[in-house]
This record gives C-alpha cells, sequence and structure tokens, in this order.
C-alpha cells in the first residue's frame, strides 16, 4: 500500500521542470510558496493569539491598566476551578447544552426520516427548512425577543387566544433557559437535519428490499438498517452542534443578558464580562484556555467512541 | 525510501512544533508585551493622562473631523445636529460626527479602544462613573488648567462641575478645588416621575409610599394598566440605578467613600427596608414580563397608555410627546392633557439619581484634533451656547442656562430637572465601577425577577462588591 502512494511522488519529483519555469524553484519551494500565505495567515490569526492567551493566561495582566503583566503562576487557573460562580455557570452550559443537541438531534434527526420518505418535493422542503440555519444569530435574537415578549409578543398573544395566561419567557429562572433552547433549537435544527438526511439517503436500498423479502415490519427496518447506517453521521452532527452550543454567547446576549441574574449567563457570556467589563485580562485568558481544554478533551473521547464504533 | 525515512521522521515533527510554541511562547514572554507602553499612559499604578495646555494650541484650518463616542439615543443625534449647526459657524472646517453604539456596548466600546491605546474618537462621552476607570488608566486628559484658564466655573453648580469631571469623585453635593478635572458637562439628567393626569389627578404623590398606594389605586381602577413602569433590567445600569434610588429615598447609603466600605452600608437597616419596598411593593405593581425593562421598553409602555405612574432618564422622555409614537393623543397638547412630569416623591430623604454624561478627550487622539476638541468644549460651554444646547432638546449644566426660559420652555420636565440638581447623587466613581454595576445589576434583578430572595441579593451585593474594593480591582473573576 505505501509503495504505490508513494510511487507517484517519486515519478512526480523525477520530472523535469515544465520548459520557461524557474530553474531555482523546486517543486518543494513551489509547494512551501503555494501553502505559505495560508500558513501565515492561520499562524497570524490563530497560532499567535492562542499562544498569547496563553501566555496572558499565567499573569495578573489587564488591557486597560497601565501597568506591566506580572507572572503570577497557576493562579488565574486555580481561582476559575475553584470559584463557585463558574460552577454555576458550567451548570446552566450543561443544561444548555445537552437540552439543546438532544432537542436538536431528535427533531433534526425525525424532519431528516421524514424528507426522505418523500419522493416529491424534498429538495424544495429541505431548502425551505434549513433557512433559519442560514439567519445570524443576532438577527434570529432579536426577533425571537420581541415574539417571546410578555406583554405585546406574538407567542403570548396566540396562547392567550387559545385560553392560557402570558408567560413570562424571558424574565423567570425557568422559562428563561427554556427559551434559549427552544431558540437554539429552531435555528439550528436544520443543520442536524441535513446531516441525517446525507446519511439516509447514503443507506443502500438493496437492504431494505431484502428486509422487505423478508417481511420485516417498518420499525425493525428502522431499528436494524436506518439507525445504525445513520448513527456515525449523526454522533460527528451532535459533536459539531455541542461544541457550538457549549460557546453560545450571542444568543444569551440578545436574549436575556444572562438574566435574570445569572440564571442563563453560559461560560462565554462570564468569560465576556470577566474580559471586557472587568478587563482582567490574564484571567480572562486562563477562563478561555481552559474552555478550549475542555472541549479538546471531550471531543477526543468523543472521537474515540466513534472509531470504536466504526470498527465494531 | 524516501518514504520510509519521512516515516521514521515523522514522531519527531508534533515534538519540533511543541518546542516550536513553546521557545514562541518564551520569547513572547520575555517581549514582555502587556506593559502598556503605548502612547499617552502616565505609567505606574496611579497613572493619569497627559495634561492639556492651559491655552488652545493653533487650530488648522484644513477640513478636520472631530468625532465623538456615545450610545444610541435621542441626544446623540441632537447633539450632533445642533454641533454642526452651531459650532460650524465658528469653525466652518470641522464635521461633528457622533458614533453610536447600544447603550450595552457602550463601556466596552470605548473601553477596548483605550486598551488599544488607538481610538477611532477624539471626545469619549462618558457616563460620570467612568472617569475612575479612564483615569487610572490615562486614557483622557487632564483638563485642570484648561478648565482654570478658559471655562468660567462660577457659572455652575459645583456639585454638576464635579460629576462630569472631578477625580477622585466629589463628595456628594460638593467640589473639591483642588481635585483634578478630566472632563466638562455635556448633558445633565436625572429621574422624571410621569404620572397620568387623567387616572390619578393634576396633584402628583409628595411621598414615596403615597406613591405606591396611588399607584395601587390606579391598577385597582383601571384594568389592563399597570401601577408602575421602571427600569429593571441587567444589562447596562438599569435595575441597579433603580435600586439606588430607593435606596437614597428611604434613607440608604451605597457606600463609605472615605473607608471604602459597602458590606454593611449598603445592606443596613434602610438599604434592606429599600430593597423590602422595591420588591414586594413596587414590583407587584409593574407589568408582567418587565422584569427586562430599560428605558425603551418604559417610555413604551407609557406612550401606549399602559402604565399610571413611570420613571425616566429626563433626557430619554422626549419622545413621549411625539403624537407619533403615543396612543395619548393627537396633538402634544391632548399628550400632555394626560401626562404630567413632577420631581421624584421623597421619604426618609429627599436624594435622586444624578444621570448625564461629560466630554472628555481621549489621550489618543492626534493634537490637532485634542486643539479642536478643547475649542469645542470652551465653545459648548458659553451661557449663549447652552442656552441654544437647551432650546434644541438639550439638558445644559450652566446654572444660568438651566434657570433660562430657552431652558424651562423647552420641555414640560425641564422644570423637573431644574428642580431636581440640588438633589442629586451619583454612584461611585472608581475604577472598579464596572465590576460593581454589574454585581448589583444582576442581584436586583435577580430579586426583582424571583430568582433572588431580597435580602439575600443585597447582602450578596454588598460581599462581592466589598471583595471587587478590598482588591482594588485586580484580577478575580
Amino acid at each position: 500500500m505505501t509503495t504505490t502512494t508513494d510511487r507517484p511522488v517519486q515519478e512526480a519529483s523525477q520530472t523535469p521542470p515544465a520548459p520557461g519555469g524557474s530553474p531555482r524553484l523546486s517543486d518543494r519551494g513551489l509547494a512551501v510558496a503555494f501553502i505559505s500565505p495560508a500558513l501565515l495567515l492561520l499562524l497570524g490569526m490563530s497560532v499567535f493569539p492562542l499562544l498569547w492567551a496563553l501566555y496572558l493566561s499565567f499573569t495578573d495582566y489587564s488591557a486597560t491598566r497601565d501597568v506591566p503583566a506580572n507572572f503570577i503562576g497557576l493562579r488565574n487557573y486555580t481561582d476559575i476551578l475553584t470559584s463557585d460562580q463558574v460552577r454555576i455557570r458550567a451548570l446552566t452550559t450543561l443544561i444548555y447544552v445537552v437540552g439543546a443537541v438532544t432537542l436538536q438531534t431528535v427533531l433534526g434527526f425525525a424532519i431528516a426520516y421524514l424528507i426522505s420518505r418523500r419522493t416529491k418535493g424534498r429538495g424544495a422542503l429541505t431548502t425551505l427548512f434549513l433557512v433559519p440555519m442560514m439567519l445570524s444569530p443576532v438577527v434570529v435574537g432579536l426577533f425571537w425577543k420581541f415574539m417571546l415578549d410578555a406583554q405585546f409578543g406574538v407567542i403570548n398573544s396566540m396562547l392567550g387566544s387559545l385560553g392560557f395566561g402570558q408567560v413570562e419567557w424571558l424574565t423567570r429562572q425557568r422559562t428563561a433557559l427554556f427559551s434559549l433552547i427552544v431558540v437554539d433549537t429552531w435555528q439550528w435544527t436544520p443543520f442536524i437535519m441535513l446531516i441525517a438526511l446525507a446519511g439516509l439517503t447514503a443507506v443502500p436500498n438493496y437492504l431494505y428490499e431484502a428486509a422487505s423479502i423478508d417481511r420485516a415490519s417498518e420499525w425493525f427496518r428502522f431499528r436494524h438498517i436506518t439507525l445504525p447506517m445513520v448513527w456515525p453521521l449523526l454522533l460527528i452532527a451532535v459533536m459539531f452542534r455541542a461544541i457550538e452550543a457549549f460557546r453560545l454567547f450571542d444568543l444569551v446576549y440578545i436574549l436575556t443578558s444572562g438574566g435574570p441574574g445569572v440564571s442563563t449567563e453560559t461560560l462565554s457570556f462570564h468569560v465576556y464580562k470577566v474580559a471586557f467589563l472587568g478587563f482582567n485580562t490574564g484571567t480572562a485568558s486562563a477562563y478561555g484556555i481552559l474552555m478550549v481544554l475542555v472541549v479538546i478533551v471531550l471531543a477526543q473521547f468523543y472521537l474515540r467512541y466513534l472509531n470504536k464504533l466504526k470498527e465494531g | 525510501m524516501r518514504y520510509a525515512q519521512r516515516v521514521r521522521r515523522a514522531p519527531g515533527r508534533p515534538l519540533r512544533l511543541a518546542t516550536a510554541a513553546v521557545v514562541m511562547a518564551a520569547a513572547l514572554a520575555a517581549c514582555g508585551g502587556g506593559d502598556g507602553d503605548g502612547g499617552g499612559g502616565g505609567g505606574g499604578t496611579e497613572a493619569a493622562g497627559p495634561k492639556a495646555p492651559a491655552t488652545i494650541p493653533e487650530l488648522t484650518d484644513d477640513p478636520i473631523n472631530l468625532s465623538f463616542v456615545w450610545f444610541e439615543w435621542p441626544p446623540a443625534q441632537a447633539l450632533e445636529d445642533f454641533a454642526n449647526a452651531e459650532y460650524t459657524k465658528e469653525r466652518p472646517n470641522v464635521t461633528i460626527e457622533v458614533n453610536t453604539v447600544p447603550n450595552a456596548n457602550w463601556h466596552d466600546a470605548m473601553f477596548t479602544q483605550f486598551a488599544a491605546r488607538q481610538t477611532d474618537f477624539d471626545i469619549a462621552i462618558l457616563d460620570s462613573q467612568h472617569i475612575g476607570e479612564a483615569v487610572t488608566n490615562g486614557n483622557i486628559l487632564d483638563i485642570t488648567d484648561f478648565v482654570n484658564e478658559n471655562i468660567d466655573v462660577d457659572a455652575y453648580d459645583p456639585y454638576l462641575l464635579a460629576a462630569y469631571g472631578q477625580y477622585p469623585q466629589a463628595e456628594t453635593g460638593q467640589r473639591d478645588e483642588n481635585a483634578s478635572l478630566y472632563g466638562l458637562p455635556l448633558l445633565g439628567d436625572t429621574w422624571t416621575m410621569i404620572y397620568r393626569k387623567d387616572l390619578i389627578g393634576d396633584e402628583p404623590p409628595e411621598t414615596w409610599d403615597e406613591m405606591i398606594s396611588t399607584a395601587q389605586k390606579c391598577q385597582d381602577e383601571n384594568p389592563g394598566v399597570s401601577g408602575l413602569a421602571f427600569h429593571q433590567a441587567n444589562g447596562s445600569d438599569a435595575a441597579a440605578v433603580t435600586y439606588n434610588t430607593v435606596n437614597g429615598v428611604y434613607g440608604g447609603n451605597l457606600w463609605d467613600s472615605e473607608e471604602k466600605k459597602i458590606e454593611g452600608v449598603i445592606n443596613d437597616e434602610a438599604g434592606q427596608k429599600a430593597m423590602d419596598v422595591l420588591v414586594n411593593q413596587m414590583k407587584p405593581l409593574t407589568a408582567k414580563g418587565s422584569g427586562n425593562w430599560f428605558i425603551d421598553e418604559t417610555n413604551a409602555a407609557v406612550a401606549q397608555g399602559k402604565a399610571c405612574i413611570a420613571f425616566q432618564w429626563i433626557a430619554a422622555a422626549g419622545g413621549l410627546l411625539d403624537p407619533a409614537q403615543s396612543t395619548l393623543g393627537k396633538t402634544q397638547d391632548e399628550i400632555l392633557d394626560k401626562l404630567g412630569f413632577a420631581t421624584l416623591p421623597t421619604q426618609d430623604s429627599d436624594v435622586v439619581p444624578l444621570g448625564g454624561m461629560g466630554m472628555h478627550i481621549s489621550a489618543y487622539a492626534s493634537e490637532e484634533d485634542q486643539a479642536e476638541a478643547l475649542n469645542f468644549m470652551k465653545w459648548f460651554e458659553q451661557e449663549d451656547i447652552q442656552k441654544k444646547w437647551a432650546a434644541a432638546g438639550g439638558v445644559p449644566a450652566r446654572t444660568d442656562a438651566i434657570q433660562s426660559p430657552e431652558f424651562l420652555e423647552a420641555g414640560p420636565f425641564n422644570q423637573v430637572y431644574a428642580d431636581s440638581v440640588a438633589r442629586m447623587r451619583d454612584m461611585w466613581n472608581v475604577p472598579e465601577y464596572a465590576k460593581l454595576i454589574d454585581i448589583e445589576n444582576t442581584n436586583v434583578n435577580a430579586a426583582l425577577n424571583g430568582a433572588k430572595d431580597p435580602e439575600q441579593a443585597l447582602n450578596d451585593i454588598a460581599a462581592e462588591q466589598q471583595k471587587v474594593l478590598d482588591s482594588a480591582g485586580g484580577g478575580g473573576l
């Protein structure tokens, strides 16, 4: 296997340069020339800021205070990891991630399954369902804020016409987090749907035909053919959504500002406050680094599970 | 062979990359960054911005853009229109630009630029409480000498002059003439009580308790109309100002500024009484779901006839008289037949919140722009210009302008401002302001929306704010 993949490279390197080309520019030089702009961009925009944040996370630096940064070791990390405030925000984030991603997965898969069974209008339906995903979260947040307004919102108006009382969607502890989950679900269910649909359409038809010959029930076909085939793809979609949901900021900022009190403050929103209200840049950097680490570690475990699933 | 070699070398690559990353991080650390060596800062922990000259440097005749940064609300547009109409008569080469951001981003928009030691504005319109943070970070010019040379300080109520420019903070109602000045008043402001004359009568309630019982009666007699409307949101300083106002009315204090003590002061008996009144007597009289209301929502409730009594900043009350935005009347007179504006009721004390903002020159603006900014401020603080500003919808700070017919006749609420000047009280004007206000906002908002017991919320405010003051703003969450 290795030799077959290597041979074309060998051959390519032995090919003489095209006439007219610079004799000094080797293949390797050309490759470097091509990738260096992207590499520089990556270094400048991602790697450097990450390393800079890593350095700041060990200092007491504040971006606004005109004093030098002092090295304080792991103090920022211990402050964050032992803070009750962080624990509360972590719990809020966990509830949000689990609630939103579960709801989106169930709904997204259900919609994809229903669409996949249609033969007519499948393309139009898929496009229609994708619209929320294409909107900016800030725009989505703003119009849902109006819709969920307890006094003038269309949701309460509809509930009123059905004989229900007014619900304080955004200003009560229980309903505020639920509202955030609903809005996020409205926007991102199409993402899961899209991936699930790709998985569903890739299931070979002959499996269903064989199941039909064996007079397998609908549930049996779903349980033993559809779900196992789509499951790995669905899990990847779940991972992407979980990572996205974990760093939720915009919807919280627009819809609840973290309220009532701090009951809908997610970790990202808290980092924002630490960084831009208190301007504790060092602490905020450590906070950010820890969040990245959490995502990386959890994603690694998740990917290992996926690999096992694939091997199994 | 080459492949094999590559495969053998492969394990070393991550190691080399990691080494490179560590070396790079070490190099960055060695570079030291973060010493804030941009222009403007004075260095040291007690940094202050550079001093503005006592006399205005020579101004340029080239076209120049003098830019302000403020938050989005009617006075911002009023200022831009007014300044472009009037200032250009004196300086035709100058264009005034008032850039605005949403209220919730106002502090961040200014201070993130200050943090970068580079601003796209020449004049920051700072809330009085932002001054401490800007001064200690060396972000704005010290204009003490300029003021002494060019501004008639006796024309102002001393506290108004101090509130929008002095640091360290002045005692309530006073000015320390030895303290430095970092800004001049742009827009004065305080709360006005807005009441429905057609529902509760022409005479406004005089005490806070009377106000609550009047609102209760009005709500009971008028289904669909709530007794009260006021700021409760947890963004900006909304819920905190509401609590601070009630705290002042019931004789409480926010802190002991000399001892830097909050614990045991804000949550003393008067403070607890104020929180109890706010959460258990006032909140039940508000509309359902009003727990995230701020300026716009309160105005909407009044304009749509949904509130008997409301509290609002005077500078934001102008829209209430616009028939296009109101269901209370088709003309301004019809609206004024139904709406009355009064000073806040008193109770155990007679303080009202100090609002408004001052003009502060960015330490990072070009010398040309700084000179123009000084000239603008000198021009703006003249008696006739202050009167014109009042007539254009602004709230002036000079006593002669406040008492002038131009101001008093410009709006039905302007008399309220004139009567309130002597009663004003500000919050903390310290570098830790942003943290203090966030603690108070979130806890008061939690109490108002049932997410926290009111007494516990006030005790948490006291404890958390004290912790911030004790740590002098350094680090932490």
